[in-house]
């Protein structure tokens, strides 16, 4: 069973959550997808990591070949190619490698070529289970190359893989959370984290992945998440209070539920729950 | 000779446009025959890239001087390559008066900023 974790707003808690879960919850391995900000394997203390490059692949003209006919630049949506006076320009870092400048080229003028986007790591944590991270290369404009590469390390794991997922809801997001079997929203009870908690929910619902909702450093803000989810029927699996205990530990990090072992059977409660729907399902 | 300018609506009375790839219209003026035409930017709405389809746009025109504001480095790069001239709209607030301005000499010609690329 495959989980994902993701917010809306950044730093509400998902890889603090993702952390919890993954230590608590036997034979489990987790991925970190926020390729831009990797964190979990700080939290679960990952040792030599082993790293391999992720490619995207981009478009070279032959000259001898092109016509400059147009055709790849009508097709492309990203204008990454455009034929131009006496030349094809090229914009590599906007191709989205979808390889379809070389389909609609009638003169076969078009090989692509490869550029290291980032890379994926994996290892053995401290509680000795599978991690697995990516990581974008500076200056890149999108990390789906490398998470979609990292969700296939998901399918080697019959049992069950925990996906910290990319604040936001754009491209990113929406390949973490891809094809997963449940996610789970971790807010905040603020604004701010109810305001980006909305777009979250309609694009899961949008994607049809079922979701429930743990409602961190409960006990700050507002109730406007408990009428929000109460008016839109979103299940709250649980709640993390807003303790100073907790915000200590995170900031030595370490994951809460070693030093707060009342939070164990939290977490391991919950998986049970999520895996009792998905059988209903 | 045509060249084309940023605006926002249509006509010389229209505000100018301060963006180049995301600028509502051009209008392109036939400096031979003083013929105005206002052609809607097609790239305003594109997710990315929007500067290179603007320029491919004013090349289908076969402009051969855009009157500009800032430029982004990917447009400066497909404005050379379709050999399409560059020249500031500096602080001129409608069409008309960048148009007066550009025939009485008072543009300059943007020459490209080295190192501003990406990657």
């Amino acid at each position: 069973m495959r989980i994902a974790v993701l917010s809306g707003k950044g730093g509400t808690g998902k890889t603090t959550i993702t952390s919890n879960f993954a230590v608590n919850i036997k034979n489990s391995i987790s991925i970190d997808s926020d390729v831009e900000e990797p964190n979990l394997h700080i939290f679960m203390d990952m040792k030599d990591p082993t790293s391999e490059p992720v490619y995207t692949l981009y478009p070279t003209i032959n000259k001898d070949l092109c016509t400059l006919c147009g055709k790849c630049g009508d097709f492309c949506n990203y204008n990454a190619i455009i034929p131009a006076k006496n030349q094809v320009v090229i914009f590599n870092e906007s191709c989205h490698d979808c390889g379809g400048c070389k389909l609609v080229c009638p003169t076969g003028a078009i090989t692509y070529e490869k550029r290291e986007v980032g890379k994926i790591f994996k290892g053995t944590t401290k509680y000795n289970t599978e991690l697995y991270y990516g990581l974008l290369n500076i200056g890149e404009m999108s990390g789906v190359k490398i998470i979609n590469q990292l969700k296939k390390y998901s399918e080697l794991n019959e049992e069950t893989v925990f996906i910290d997922s990319p604040p936001g809801t754009s491209c990113a997001t929406v390949a973490a959370v891809e094809d997963v079997d449940y996610a789970i929203i971790v807010s905040e009870p603020t604004p701010f984290g109810v305001s980006d908690m909305k777009m979250v929910v309609e694009m899961l619902r949008e994607m049809e992945i079922p979701f429930g909702l743990i409602i961190n450093k409960a006990g700050l803000g507002d109730d406007e998440i408990y009428d929000y989810c109460k008016d839109e029927d979103i299940e709250i699996l649980g709640e993390v209070l807003f303790d100073k205990k907790i915000a200590e530990l995170y900031a030595g990090g370490k994951i809460f539920s070693d030093s707060l072992p009342q939070y164990k059977n939290f977490f391991s409660d919950i998986y049970k729950n999520i895996r009792k729907k998905r059988r209903s399902l | 000779m045509k060249i084309s300018i940023c605006s926002k609506n249509k006509g010389l009375d229209s505000l100018v446009d301060e963006r180049f790839g995301r600028s509502e219209n051009f209008t392109i003026i036939d400096l031979d025959t003083m013929a105005i035409e206002t052609v809607e930017n097609i790239a305003k709405n594109q997710a990315s890239g929007a500067g290179g389809e603007a320029v491919k746009l004013l090349a289908k025109y076969n402009v051969d001087i855009a009157i500009v504001p800032h430029l982004g480095p990917k447009a400066e790069t497909a404005m050379e390559a379709f050999e399409i001239k560059t020249v500031s709209q500096e602080d001129y607030k409608s069409v008309g008066e960048v148009l007066d301005a550009y025939k009485a000499g008072k543009l300059k010609e943007i020459t490209k900023k080295k190192g501003l690329t990406r990657l």
